[in-house]
């Protein structure tokens, strides 16, 4: 359900046209914010988890001025360097992270006590498994509501034609930075959950490797759509899980199937139904029109008549 | 209106524009022609923001925009088409009017998001808008239809049309004419003419010879990046210097 969220608010990046792999790193900062607010100054770690997202969101509107002015493939890069960046900071900075053996006995959050209602103390995993349910709700509900918003169709403008969308007065480096700070908030709020769930944080808990993951439940999902990077994050969350005992291999089961999508459903799981439609239509068109009658003329074409000009 | 002062642009070493003054008056046509690689388009780069001119000065209703953001530029009241990557191809020819009423009304983030009352009548009217902007142009009839699946001239119109929804008071018009055939070139002429007639003052790069001398009220022509000639098109058509740069000098020329 984590990775529903990271792959949606992945795409919401995606949507300006940048492809960010500095998730694994905004995780990071996210979970240490809330974890150093919670455990050295006392907060609430309700409190905690939205500061930890707006965190990695304010580090994103910072690092984002110069990197949005990267374009594609170099956009890309310096995320994966900053990511690394963050961990190191994380290992060398002892006295406030604990360097790299990180920090354990994160407290669980808070119980939620509502008299006669409600009460969750957050001692077993299930609990757990509501409080991610509910955050991922209402992450989607926002991302959906951005997308859906007249912010949501300047993002896609600026991946179409950037150039025409400044001609028309849109400042499209500050809605670049804009989506990578929205995107990078959601992936700080999972980081912050992450910590007080697993209750220990490492610099090197979200790797590299754990980016690229996201960034293949996204694609095998189909990044075109709303629907895809849930649907992707899902099947490819459940799948692994029938693989346990082959465990070692699962980066090679990740591989197979995102070279399988590739080819064979290049708009990912989410384009599939449309695809099969249109694929029947044709199907059914060849057989319904007769082949249209051969014109008598000696190697005129291909037999085809040509459509008259308007 | 548009006082453009001693515009220079070095590439490297090679000078693609020098010391060219021109300015625009209000509510005229203003033609921009030359051979390739005269420095037009550049001239067009350097005024909405894309390049920074390496000397000169631009100044626009009094202020200085010389190297300022393109969409400061524009939000002066300064907007410019494309010769190529002129539409958002997988937005319908509405959507791309829509997203293009950007600057006005100003429509905030949050009300955007959270889909407030103040913000649905905001859409409403730019929904009103941009469908007035595709009856002006004659798009109305492909409102719905995906903007990569236009014909070449109507690509063109769209793409002056989401320069109108901008709301320019200057227009850069860069080659609106190009690859268009004879029928759609009267069209779009007639645009323009209802354009000027609409009061929105338009600085024209055009290759079309007989459009420009009929649209415009006075050309500048450039070669080799310097200006080397101003005037009424009647004064254009019979000066011997810009017969030369197109036609070359030879025992044979005029």
């Amino acid at each position: 359900m984590i990775n529903v969220v990271l792959a949606s608010s992945l795409r919401l990046i995606n949507l300006s046209g940048q492809m960010s792999l500095a998730h694994g790193g905004m995780m990071t900062i996210g979970a240490y914010t809330s974890t150093l607010l919670v455990m050295k100054l006392g907060l609430s770690s309700w409190a905690a988890l939205p500061l930890a997202g707006l965190a990695a969101a304010f580090v994103a509107s910072l690092v984002g001025f110069p990197f949005v002015r990267l374009k594609g493939i170099y956009f890309s890069i310096v995320t994966i360097f900053f990511s690394e960046m963050v961990v190191l900071t994380a290992q060398q900075w002892q006295g406030l992270t604990g360097g790299s053996t990180g920090i354990f006995n994160i407290p669980r959050p808070n119980p939620i006590d509502i008299p006669r209602i409600l009460t969750i103390a957050f001692s077993s995993k299930g609990d757990f498994y509501y409080l991610a349910l509910v955050l991922m709700l209402i992450s989607l509900l926002i991302l959906y509501a951005v997308e859906n918003s007249r912010i949501g169709l300047t993002f896609q403008g600026i991946q179409q034609t950037d150039s025409l969308a400044e001609s028309v007065g849109i400042n499209t480096i500050g809605y670049k930075v804009l989506a990578f700070s929205i995107g990078s908030f959601f992936a700080g709020i999972t980081g912050g959950f992450y910590s007080h769930y697993i209750s220990a944080i490492s610099p090197d808990a979200f790797s590299f490797l754990f980016t690229i993951y996201i960034l293949v439940y996204m694609t095998v999902g189909g990044e075109k759509r709303f629907i895809g990077p849930i649907l992707g994050a899902v099947v490819l969350t459940l799948l692994p899980e029938f693989l346990r005992p082959l465990k070692a291999f699962v980066p090679f089961f990740f591989a197979a199937v995102l070279i399988a999508v590739i080819f064979f459903m290049p708009e990912g799981m989410a384009g599939l139904p449309e695809r099969t439609k249109r694929g029947i239509e044709k199907l059914l068109k060849r057989k319904t029109i007769p082949p249209t009658p051969t014109l008598p003329l000696k190697g005129g074409g291909r037999g085809r008549r040509r459509p008259e000009p308007p | 209106m548009l006082e453009i002062q001693g515009l220079t642009k070095f590439f490297g070493g090679l000078a693609a524009l020098s010391e060219v003054d021109v300015s625009v008056r209000p509510g005229e046509i203003l033609g921009l022609i030359g051979p390739n690689g005269a420095g037009k388009t550049t001239f067009f780069n350097l005024v909405s923001g894309v390049l920074r001119p390496t000397k000169g000065r631009v100044i626009f209703a009094g202020n200085d925009i010389t190297a300022k953001k393109t969409h400061h530029i524009a939000r002066k009241g300064i907007v410019r088409t494309f010769q190529g990557d002129n539409i958002y191809p997988d937005f319908t020819v509405l959507q791309n009017i829509i997203l293009s009423c950007h600057l006005k009304p100003n429509v905030g983030l949050f009300e955007t998001v959270f889909h407030t009352p103040g913000n649905r009548r905001k859409e409403k009217e730019i929904l009103h808008r941009s469908l007035s902007i595709l009856k002006l142009v004659g798009l109305d009839a492909m409102a719905d239809v995906m903007a990569r699946n236009l014909a070449h001239g109507h690509k063109r119109i769209l793409g002056i049309a989401i320069a109108l929804a901008a709301e320019p008071k200057l227009l850069l018009l860069d080659e609106p004419l190009s690859g268009m055939n004879a029928e759609e070139v009267s069209e779009t002429m007639a645009l323009i003419h209802r354009l000027w007639q609409s009061r929105i003052s338009i600085l024209l790069i055009e290759h079309n010879m007989r459009a420009a001398m009929s649209l415009c009220q006075r050309i500048v022509v450039l070669n080799f990046g310097k200006k080397i000639a101003e005037g009424s098109p009647d004064e254009i058509k019979g000066n011997s210097e810009v017969i030369q740069a197109y036609l070359g000098a030879g025992e044979y020329a005029a």
